[in-house]
């Protein structure tokens, strides 16, 4: 500021003969004398006052991501409770299928499908079918754990003599599809049959749960194993 | 002008930033009956002090923002709504983004815990029989592992007679429940025994792994079949 009031007198002078230096000059005093106020004010109150207002808006603009970055990850959370209770809603119906029930499991089971599972449906649940068309009509099924699927390791990925192909249903994400996780169901089904001890069908299943338009739907379906 | 942003700066930004401050607190703590009390005290006094700076300029037509002979009080005010907001954003900070951080990292933790333990508890080798259980008793709570070391050695007993070997390996695994200081881990294994002149045998058994927090480590607390 001590230059403006040295230049002060210069630009005085030269706006005699240029009429440009008027407008620079017009707010120039105005600025000088806020200036001189503010240096007596700023000084050192002012100053603290001002870094002290930096800190806050600093504060703010922080407390914005924490909260953010807090939403996602909350959000994140909300969203695979969500996967999981679809994985295993569906594998309820999954496991509790019998011969009594089978043709209206089946619609509810490809109803909750996406992508390839949806289009080759029939292909994919046959050994399931076969499995279920062994039980008895009186059955019942259990899930035993649910748990989104963090480790994998897909032990077959080297060819291991001449084993039968595994009952994969290969996955890309399905169209309209934003993403898509795994989750591991271990389930067990008992059927009592009349007159013979129960028999007992374990799932090791991996389902993959795609988010189409905000709907989980399950997009493929795997035997651990 | 200069005096319009003083009164905005001074006398209303900076009391509704401390407002919303503790506010803020009151929203990351999820209002516990201490902080009600705290925060509606907090608040009384920042709006009596807001009634009675503007009762000032309707009298005396200046306010704590535009007083230019109260520097110190600005600077007391900026202070403490400094204060506010600095203790809401930490709060945010330990609340909210380090536990989050906690939760990412120990579900990783834990599922890496569980399937190292699942897989050294299934392995065993004839001719090196202490090799694993070795590696399992590491990972486990202290006041268990003598107890399953007894178990292992019992149950290995028969494949070391047979000179079997297992092998065990994880196909899948994930988080089934996880808090501050317990978590749930199921966990897919594929076992293969082979026996020497016999063909391998493969089962996938799922075990659930229960890990308790024991300061910064995860401990195995208990395995058991899930069926």
């Amino acid at each position: 500021m001590s230059d403006g009031e040295q230049t002060e007198p210069e630009s005085r002078e030269g706006s005699d003969e240029d009429p440009d230096q008027d407008t620079d000059e017009a707010p120039g005093p105005d600025e000088d004398e806020s200036a001189s106020t503010d240096d007596a004010v700023l000084s050192n109150y002012g100053i603290a006052s001002a870094a002290l207002g930096l800190l806050s808006v600093a504060a703010v603009v922080l407390a914005a991501v924490i909260w953010s970055a807090h939403r996602n990850a909350s959000d994140e959370r909300a969203y695979l409770t969500r996967v999981m209770q679809t994985a295993a809603g569906w594998t309820g119906v999954l496991i509790n299928m019998n011969s009594g029930n089978i043709d209206a499991s089946l619609q509810r089971l490809h109803d909750g499908t996406v992508g390839e599972l949806n289009t080759d449906f029939d292909a994919a649940m046959q050994p399931y079918k076969q499995v279920v068309e062994k039980l008895q009509s009186k059955s019942a099924g259990r899930i035993d754990a649910v748990a989104i699927e963090t480790v994998h390791h897909d032990l077959d990925t080297a060819p291991v003599g001449s084993r039968p192909p595994r009952e994969v249903v290969t996955t890309k994400l399905p169209p309209f599809a934003s993403r898509s996780d795994s989750v591991m169901l271990i389930a067990t089904s008992v059927s009592e049959n009349a007159g013979a001890k129960p028999q007992t069908v374990h799932w090791n299943l991996r389902l993959d749960v795609s988010d189409v338009d905000g709907k989980p739907m399950i997009s493929g379906l795997e035997s651990i194993r | 002008m200069r005096n319009i942003w003083r009164l905005f700066a001074f006398d209303i930004a900076a009391p509704l930033a401390a407002i919303a401050a503790l506010l803020a607190i009151g929203v990351v703590l999820g209002w516990p009956l201490w902080w009600v009390s705290v925060c509606s005290v907090l608040i009384l006094l920042i709006v009596e002090g807001v009634g009675v700076n503007f009762w000032l300029l309707r009298r005396d037509s200046v306010t704590v923002g535009t007083d230019d002979d109260a520097p110190g009080l600005r600077l007391a005010v900026v202070l403490l709504c400094t204060a506010a907001l600095t203790a809401a954003v930490l709060t945010g900070y330990t609340h909210w983004t380090r536990s989050d951080r906690d939760f990412t990292d120990d579900s990783r933790k834990v599922v890496q815990v569980a399937t190292g333990m699942a897989e050294a508890m299934a392995s065993f080798t004839p001719n090196s029989p202490d090799n694993s259980i070795d590696r399992a008793t590491a990972m486990i709570v202290p006041e268990h592992a003598a107890s399953f070391k007894e178990q292992y050695t019992k149950s290995s007993a028969e494949l070391a007679q047979h000179n079997v070997t297992a092998q065990a390996a994880t196909l899948s695994a994930g988080v089934e429940a996880l808090g501050p200081s317990a978590a749930v881990v199921a966990v897919v294994l594929r076992v293969t025994q082979t026996a020497p002149a016999q063909q391998p045998s493969r089962v996938a058994p799922a075990l659930r792994v229960t890990l308790t927090k024991r300061g910064s480590d995860w401990l195995v607390a208990e395995v058991l079949p899930i069926r």
